[in-house]
């Protein structure tokens, strides 16, 4: 074993330190000629970033003083963005979803976009339920860029061989469905199918109690979900979980996601979102299905729509600009567009595959309620969960989520 | 040459403080300044977002945890995992360095093929287990081949915390098992050679030899045992989509300080909840220490 | 003796089966790594690939421009932060063990303090300070908060509680600085523990994934975890790129692994010959 001399090993140090030191120098910011503003969003999948890129170059040529520099946040994106908001390094434009709008808004971290719509810019073209969810006492924060409803997915080829002949338009319809929909072909205990693939999350179960008129928020914002007419609501999917047995969780058959378990052939009915339309075909190319608009629950219509926009930060600096970039997007959605023009336009409506979702943002209940909502979701996740797998009856989950929501909320003021 | 013996006290604070140097200044700057940051967070009611504000409340934050339902329930949950988890960690571990540190073949092979759960991210390790312990997956597959019941490991609030517990050992063990093997070759082959000698057999050699002069290590690997479980996060959260549910099974501390922080954005109370949770694993390192008593 | 050798063919069953246990959900990525994701959503076969394509490693390598550059920023991060983290912990542990110095036992509190903290909760400070420093989007931001680790320190400091003291009082009488004495004794006969740090250090400075997460906004400063996590969508989860992802990030640790285990082999003893 040599014996290292000590100054050979610490100009060693010195020399890598020296390095690390000139590496770091070499930083890629270049004084701009024009205006950078900067981009954020998550993404959804490798060809949306494609599109999107697509689309921002085709801005940066109309606008040819401002450049855009796009950065997607891979994980945890609101975290990152509340963090970068504070610490005042947040991009100058970024999405947010009608769920977390709330929040921001109140903390008057979005730029109020009023000032900048001007005559030719119009505001009531926009789908208006989609446009409120971003708006707080008669300012505008952000203009909707595309949004998605539930729809009835269902598998042809099961409703072929249960004999059904078309998609159920009610509740109760959906629940006999659902029963002559599970089957057990090899009789080995273990159901190959569901009728119906469940997800029990309030995001996806809020129009059930909006349907019997329960609610999620009173006026101060306090939990207020523990109501007859939610139990009402929620109590169906209760019971077809487990009385019929005819729905099924994702956990349940294996599957992470309600397209998953849908394109699996484990359920042949699901409640899912436009993004499932690719995800299906791409990843199950050889299911059958048709959508169809959400049965009607206690004779109404109803289900859930999930916006985002695009809002801009208090403190950019270039906010022309920065309203340059949303103004331009507010006319190219990915998904659904808001714009009910654009929507006509580009025959959503008639697209048999869309046209459910596209009808349902007329009677749509947006996900959103409030900056406590983030709290008042986990508490009832958290609870009703439990509800389903019996441990507790549902009316005392709700009223456990209900306290615990509430004292989280109180103790926050 | 002699050593001038007066300046000894004054030479050996120099050295002492030249060698300690890089870490004073880097842990000061980065981990201590967050933390004394963190500390008087925990003594405010903090607005962090937008307009800055801090208004002073004293002990506030510190007697609302004692009223809250769900901090109980997670310190419960975090205790009932430490408890368990860290004891069958460190002795598995111990057993597998000893195994393959002995005289038996294929050691290097087993020594690659134990560590890959380590080596493996704690994300991409989750991602594989909730593979593994879905309900159609191959635990299940393994048990019903057994004709042993099955169970939504995943899904069913009285079995989700152990199959964490589960995942976390086997992932665990392994970083412990190559400190342990690194221990292993500082005990002299003489010793054992000369107890040999004097009639002892494997096993007295093992409680006589091996164990005492592994003290050090056992300390270092059971405090960062406690201080590892204690702060389980990643885990908990992938499996329960943060909510840590079904009603509050998978719940802990952390995930619980996570919440607090990021969705509601009650930095005062998280951060009191963090100063606890500290306070906490400090309390159970003493009294672990003080059945453990260090050698020098 | 009978009785041993049906305790070690007992002994090499168990350790046969344990590894068994363990390989398996490997074997699973590895596989899937090399299926296309309807075949992996089919749920069908288990570890031969019914359809084996290069498909998902193309596009990873080949499809993502920026590939390379995330792969050799995360070798330069995690290679100098193992550096430094090997030298200056161990500086810091010996201190600790073997120099009385005044306020040893309230750093060695500190330090071990330090490690009962959450990170959760030092995340937006230490975002703060970073970016205040001007280091957000930078090298020095990834690298410098890491180059000592309470872990290790804390680690070699019970490493080094067993060193004989014989060897420290002659270097001492040798006319041997603690400095010297350190570099040119002490250090070369740590190496079982040094490899074992360079083990676990290059590792966590490979996975780290959150603190990146937070300050980097640049994709081309992004650190190989953070780039592959693209993959992961925010609806749908590519399972066939994530696998094959999760095996191009686990190999370098696993060779690094596999290079210093021979560190872990019997015959480098502190009381042994200095040779």
């Amino acid at each position: 074993m040599k014996i290292e001399p000590l100054a050979k090993t610490l100009s060693l140090w010195g020399f890598l330190l020296l390095l690390v030191v000139t590496l770091t120098s070499c930083g890629f910011r270049n004084s701009p000629e024009g205006i950078t503003i900067t981009l954020s969003g998550w993404q959804s999948n490798p060809n949306e970033k494609q599109l999107l890129e697509q689309v921002l170059r085709q801005f940066e040529i109309q606008h040819p003083h401002i450049k855009v520099k796009h950065e997607t946040i891979n994980d945890q994106y609101m975290d990152v963005i509340k963090t970068r908001l504070i610490g005042d390094a947040a991009p100058d434009v970024f999405y947010l979803d009608a769920f977390e709008a709330p929040l921001l808004m109140k903390y008057g971290v979005l730029e109020p976009l009023n000032s900048y719509v001007n005559a030719q810019f119009d505001l009531a073209d926009f789908e208006p339920t989609l446009l409120k969810a971003f708006q707080l006492e008669e300012r505008t924060y952000g203009l909707p860029k595309d949004f998605s409803t539930l729809a009835l997915f269902y598998n042809k080829k099961a409703f072929q061989e249960a004999g059904i002949e078309q998609a159920p338009q009610t509740w109760d319809e959906l629940r006999d469905d659902s029963k002559k929909l599970t089957v057990d072909k090899n009789r080995d205990g273990r159901k190959e199918q569901y009728g119906f693939g469940l997800a029990p999350e309030l995001s996806r179960q809020y129009f059930m109690m909006t349907a019997f008129g329960g609610r999620l928020i009173d006026r101060q914002e306090n939990a207020a979900f523990f109501t007859s007419g939610s139990l009402k609501g929620l109590q169906l999917v209760i019971e077809q979980y487990r009385k019929d047995q005819s729905s099924a969780q994702p956990s349940d058959v294996g599957a992470s996601t309600g397209s998953e378990m849908f394109g699996q052939g484990k359920a042949a009915m699901v409640l899912e979102g436009t993004w499932a339309i690719p995800y299906l075909q791409e990843t199950f190319p050889k299911l059958e299905f048709a959508t169809a608009e959400v049965p009607t629950v206690n004779g109404k219509k109803g289900t859930m729509a999930y916006t985002v926009a695009y809002v801009m930060n208090k403190k950019a600096k270039h906010k022309e600009a920065a309203w340059q970039l949303i103004a331009y997007w507010a006319k190219e959605g990915l998904a659904l567009p808001t714009r009910k023009s654009v929507l006509a336009e580009l025959g959503f409506v008639n697209n048999p595959l869309y046209a459910p979702f596209a009808k349902g943002a007329d009677y749509a209940t947006i996900w959103q309620s409030g900056e406590t909502l983030p709290t008042i979701l986990t508490h009832f996740n958290n609870q009703f969960i439990s509800a389903l797998i019996g441990e507790q009856s549902l009316r005392n989950a709700l009223r456990k989520a209900q306290r615990s929501a509430n004292e989280e909320i109180q103790s926050a003021r | 040459m002699r050593v001038v013996w007066k300046k000894q006290g004054v030479r050996e604070a120099i050295a002492g403080y030249s060698f300690m140097a890089p870490t004073i200044i880097v842990m000061g700057t980065f981990v201590v300044l967050p933390i004394t940051y963190a500390l008087f967070l925990a003594f405010n009611k903090v607005r962090i977002l937008g307009e800055l504000s801090y208004r002073f409340i004293g002990f506030k934050n510190f007697i609302r945890m004692a009223s809250d339902e769900r901090v109980l329930i997670a310190l419960k949950n975090t205790a009932e995992y430490v408890t368990i988890v860290v004891p069958i960690q460190t002795i598995l571990a111990l057993l597998l360095a000893l195994i393959l540190n002995s005289k038996i073949k294929g050691k290097n092979i087993f020594r690659i093929v134990f560590f890959l759960p380590t080596v493996t991210s704690s994300a991409v390790l989750t991602l594989i287990f909730m593979w593994i312990y879905n309900s159609n997956g191959l635990l299940n597959n393994f048990l019903a081949f057994l004709g042993l019941p099955t169970y939504n490991w995943l899904g069913d609030p009285a079995v989700a915390l152990k199959s964490i517990m589960l995942m976390n050992i086997w992932s665990t063990a392994p970083f412990y098992m190559v400190i342990y093997l690194a221990a292993l070759q500082d005990i002299p082959e003489s010793l054992y050679e000369a107890a040999t000698i004097d009639g002892a057999n494997p096993f007295d050699q093992f409680v006589s030899i091996t164990l005492p002069l592994l003290k050090p290590v056992t300390f270092f690997i059971v405090v960062m045992g406690i201080i590892g479980t204690f702060q389980l996060f990643d885990q908990s959260y992938i499996f329960s989509a943060g909510s840590g549910g079904p009603n509050n099974s998978t719940l802990t501390v952390v995930l619980l300080i996570y919440q607090y922080a990021f969705k509601s954005l009650d930095m005062g109370y998280a951060a009191a909840l963090a100063l606890m949770l500290a306070g906490v694993i400090m309390i159970v390192t003493l009294v672990q220490r003080y059945f453990f008593k260090e050698e020098n | 003796m009978k009785s041993l050798n049906w305790l070690k063919g007992f002994l090499y069953i168990g350790l046969i089966f344990y590894g068994i246990i363990t390989f398996l959900p490997f074997a699973w990525a590895l596989s899937a790594s090399f299926k296309p994701l309807s075949e992996i959503m089919a749920g069908g076969s288990y570890f031969i690939p019914d359809h084996f394509t290069w498909d998902n490693y193309r596009t990873i390598f080949f499809r993502e421009p920026l590939f390379g550059r995330w792969l050799i920023n995360s070798l330069v991060v995690a290679a100098f932060i193992t550096g430094f983290n090997i030298l200056f912990n161990s500086m810091a542990g010996y201190a600790l063990a073997r120099i009385q110095f005044p306020g040893n036992s309230f750093l060695f509190f500190v330090i071990l303090a330090v490690l009962m903290v959450p990170g959760q909760i030092t995340l937006i400070p230490s975002y703060l300070i970073l970016k205040n420093l001007g280091w957000l989007n930078s090298y020095q931001g990834l690298i410098i908060p890491n180059v000592v680790n309470a872990t290790f320190i804390f680690m070699m400091r019970q490493f080094f509680m067993n060193f004989p003291k014989e060897l420290e009082e002659a270097a001492a009488l040798d006319g041997l600085s603690r400095g010297e004495t350190f570099f040119s004794i002490v250090l070369p006969l740590a190496k079982p523990a040094l490899a074992a740090q360079a083990i676990f250090i290059f590792m966590g400075a490979w996975n780290n994934f959150l603190m990146p997460l937070i300050i980097l906004s640049d994709p081309e400063m992004f650190p190989l975890p953070l780039g592959l996590n693209t993959f992961k969508g925010q609806y749908i989860s590519y399972w066939n790129y994530i696998m094959a992802a999760s095996m191009v990030l686990t190999l370098p640790a696993l060779v690094i692994y596999a290079f210093f285990n021979r560190y872990f082999i019997q015959g480098v003893t502190f009381t042994g010959s200095k040779e």
